[in-house]
């Protein structure tokens, strides 16, 4: 394999360079008009065999030439013989239905592309032409891509999922819930956008009882990510907040891509108390979207449900207050039913041994008592029983003078009938 | 006690109220103590307001909370 850097002209041919660079200083260099004999061989380098230029020279003149002349451009096509590298940087091919170029995307320069390539995509690559002498070929250096339909992002956006997904941070059972009356919630945004206006506006609406502490991150542009993270870090580190809402009001997608980045996710993952994400009115869902413990569609959305609100809670205190006095007035109740009880049974038992004993009593025979007849006397229902100890029930058993026994709850009456009544 | 404090409490109360086994003079006491507890949580709410505050991380890594301007 031949080294990656190229040989930087002969050594040798220094002065040759110096001739060769003055006449490309003047690109109108047709040879000038000469009296002498054509052949001269110290007029140019390479003009003859014997002034012959190394190929090393050649190259790197060209790469000069073809370097010097393209300033950094967009170039659209078509993606073909995609390679990443192991030492992390892409080579592949750009080409329409004529002609290709090579390109290669360095490893250093791959921040400004959402995810790697595939071959057949359509794609607007952003570079610099250069020439890669070692081979004598010309080659594109990228540093952004933008794939047509935005084929890109998504691309990214899926491989960032999977690897959180991976990580098991998607996982609807780490969802934690949001605390019931949050006392300080933490508001990572920008602290002059739009989100921490509706905020405020809609926590000072529901004259929710509650503490924002917001903590400023840029939420767009180069440096959003890292500054999310930062801002997550330090709610963490304060541990002052029993609630975080991280987001932005709506924008355009690009400016939007910062909660879509891997890092910002992981730090939304990481936070020690509850999250909710409220990133714009996007259709789509962001990344941060998905690890937060809730995702809110607007930022109002998110203060909504961060926060109760004053009549909210005023109910809430009205059903305890209720509650409570009703199970004490309740038990006052019970109690005082129970004393009156007691009272009766001194008054008539002579002493509470006694009512105990008859409790007691009373528990123990309850079951029989049920199924015994005695139970309808006790009720002060009478039984009539011819002499021959037979039931009278019915008038034509009682004839008029007929002697009979009237059994009673604590006895038994001698009774005769004094004229036998009509039928009922 | 934190509001989220008085309500819980002011659950636990209510439950042990409504248990029948509670002593009639603990009951009027935990009574007593929810009354405490739902005027201190009804007087919170009424002097609601929500602030608007700032984290600023001190250099020497602590932080300090400070009313943001508007």
């Amino acid at each position: 394999m031949t080294s990656r850097r190229a040989p930087r002209g002969a050594e040798s041919a220094d002065l040759d360079l110096f001739a060769l660079a003055s006449s490309i200083g003047e690109p109108a260099h047709a040879p000038p008009p000469a009296p002498e004999p054509l052949i001269d061989s110290t007029r140019y380098p390479g003009e003859t065999a014997a002034s012959a230029i190394a190929v090393s020279l050649l190259t790197q003149t060209a790469k000069d030439v073809i370097e010097g002349a393209f300033i950094p451009l967009w170039v659209r096509g078509e993606i073909s013989d995609f390679k990443s590298h192991r030492n992390g940087h892409w080579y592949f091919c750009l080409r329409d239905g004529q002609a290709q170029v090579r390109c290669v995307a360095w490893k250093r320069d791959q921040r400004g592309i959402p995810a790697a390539p595939d071959d057949g995509m359509q794609v607007a690559a952003f570079g610099r032409l250069t020439v890669y002498a070692a081979r004598g070929e010309m080659q594109f250096s990228v540093t952004r891509i933008e794939a047509e339909g935005d084929g890109l992002r998504r691309k990214a956006l899926e491989i960032t999922r999977a690897r959180l997904e991976a990580d098991g941070l998607l996982a609807p059972e780490r969802k934690r819930r949001l605390p019931p009356f949050p006392r300080v919630i933490a508001v990572v945004t920008s602290p002059d956008g739009a989100a921490l206006h509706d905020i405020v506006a809609v926590t000072r609406r529901r004259g929710a009882n509650v503490r924002l502490v917001v903590v400023p991150a840029a939420v767009q542009g180069e440096t959003a990510p890292e500054e999310l993270c930062f801002a997550l870090d330090q709610v963490n580190r304060w541990g002052g907040a029993d609630l975080v809402i991280v987001g932005r009001g709506g924008g355009a997608r690009e400016d939007l891509w910062a909660f879509n980045d891997e890092r910002v996710a992981r730090a939304v993952a990481a936070c020690r108390v509850p999250t909710i994400s409220a990133v714009g009115h996007e259709i789509d869902v962001s990344i941060c979207d998905l690890v937060a413990d809730l995702r809110a569609a607007t930022p109002s959305a998110a203060a909504e449900a961060a926060t109760r609100s004053r009549g909210e809670l005023e109910g809430e205190l009205r059903k305890l207050s209720l509650r409570m006095r009703s199970a004490t007035r309740a038990l006052v109740r019970a109690r005082g039913d129970r004393l009156r009880h007691i009272g009766r049974d001194l008054a008539s038992g002579g002493g509470e041994q006694v009512a105990r004993r008859r409790t007691q009593l009373g528990a123990v025979s309850g079951r029989l008592h049920a199924l015994s007849p005695l139970a309808t006397l006790a009720r002060g229902y009478a039984v009539a029983r011819g002499r021959d100890g037979s039931t009278l029930s019915t008038v034509a058993q009682l004839s008029d003078g007929l002697p009979f026994d009237l059994v009673v709850r604590d006895g038994t009456v001698s009774a005769r009938v004094e004229r036998a009544g009509e039928d009922a | 006690m934190t509001f989220e404090e008085r309500v819980a409490r002011l659950e636990a109360i209510a439950s042990a109220l409504e248990h029948d086994g509670v002593d009639l003079a603990r009951a009027l006491e935990l009574f007593e103590e929810g009354i405490e507890n739902l005027r201190a949580a009804a007087d919170e709410l009424a002097r609601a307001e929500a602030r608007v505050q700032r984290l600023v991380e001190r250099a020497d890594g602590g932080f300090d909370v400070v009313d943001a301007a508007e």
